[in-house]
């Protein structure tokens, strides 16, 4: 799936048995392979997407006994991508972003202490 | 890897947040003020209503100053939405009492930011904020001083009309 894109330019950011989102340091972008998809979100858009998934109330939808089916639409707006998941797929999309922001702030941590010039 | 989030904005995503929240506080606060000066006015306090007409613009540039900030800085503001503005006071003294009340909460809002700029070493942001813990410093000040009046002067009588003569004369700092 990777192939499409020239795989070499991009870096994985953090990856679980459910999906990887990696980082173009060229595109200043990243790309998201998850639930069979793999797409690519700028800065507003990931931001967006983090919002949306933790947005989610997992521990009501888990609870709650109405009959409704167990899917949660996730829509960006003015992003191209929407995700239809499962609840087991959210709490997985969710541990994925987690994750991948943790990796953010070591990345920043790691700039910061070795300088914008020697990193 | 590069630092992408840092390249696209100076702030982090959670001071954005708390800014965004103050930048909403802000406008909450002109709108209070601004139904204030309407029910001063209708109740024939006119310097009272001048007053918070004029505390209603002042909270208003607060709002455009943090607004601008965050864009400045790459971030995204939101033009926030303001509801549940009380309409009826039961006193005039009420009135200030809740000016005040809206001020301290104002101040603490922003103190918690600080604190959070601390922790992540923001001092672009920190620095940007000191405009506003002084500004604090006046507000608090001059919305004590009015409560002050009602102590001072006493509601008796005319007392209320001598208040409302007064409220227009508060100055900060107290010399200038
Ligand atoms: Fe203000
Ligand atoms: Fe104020």
């Amino acid at each position: 799936m990777i192939d499409t894109v020239q795989t070499a330019s991009l870096t994985e950011v953090f990856s679980t048995k459910a999906g990887t989102i990696f980082q173009s340091d060229a595109e200043r972008c990243w790309y998201v392979d998850f639930a069979g998809k793999f797409a690519r979100f700028d800065y507003r858009c990931l931001l967006k997407l983090r919002k949306a998934v933790y947005h989610v109330n997992i521990e009501q939808k888990l609870l709650s006994s109405d009959k409704s089916p167990d899917v949660e639409i996730i829509f960006i707006c003015a992003c191209d991508h929407c995700y239809i998941l499962t609840l087991i797929q959210i709490i997985a999309f969710k541990e994925l972003l987690e994750g991948t922001f943790v990796m953010f702030e070591l990345n920043h941590i790691l700039h910061d202490r070795l300088g914008y010039f020697a990193a | 890897m590069k630092d992408l989030m840092r390249i696209k904005s100076l702030i982090s995503n959670e001071i954005e947040t708390l800014l965004n929240q103050q930048v909403k506080k802000e406008a909450h606060s002109s709108a209070i003020y601004l139904s204030m000066a309407s029910w001063c006015n209708r109740n024939g306090y006119d310097f009272s209503s001048e007053y918070f007409f004029k505390q209603a613009e002042e909270e208003r540039l607060h709002q455009l100053k943090i607004y601008k900030y965050i864009l400045d800085m790459g971030g995204m503001s939101v033009s926030p939405e303001i509801t549940n503005i009380k309409l009826e006071y039961n006193s005039f003294r009420e009135v200030f009492e809740e000016a005040l009340d809206q001020e301290i909460s104002v101040t603490q809002s922003i103190k918690n930011i600080y604190a959070r700029c601390l922790k992540e070493q923001d001092f672009v942001t920190m620095e940007f904020l000191n405009w506003f813990l002084k500004e604090q410093r006046e507000e608090e000040y001059k919305a004590r001083r009015a409560l002050e009046l009602f102590e001072v002067i006493g509601e008796e009588g005319t007392g209320r009309w001598q208040i409302d003569k007064h409220v227009g004369e508060i100055k900060y700092p107290p010399q200038a």
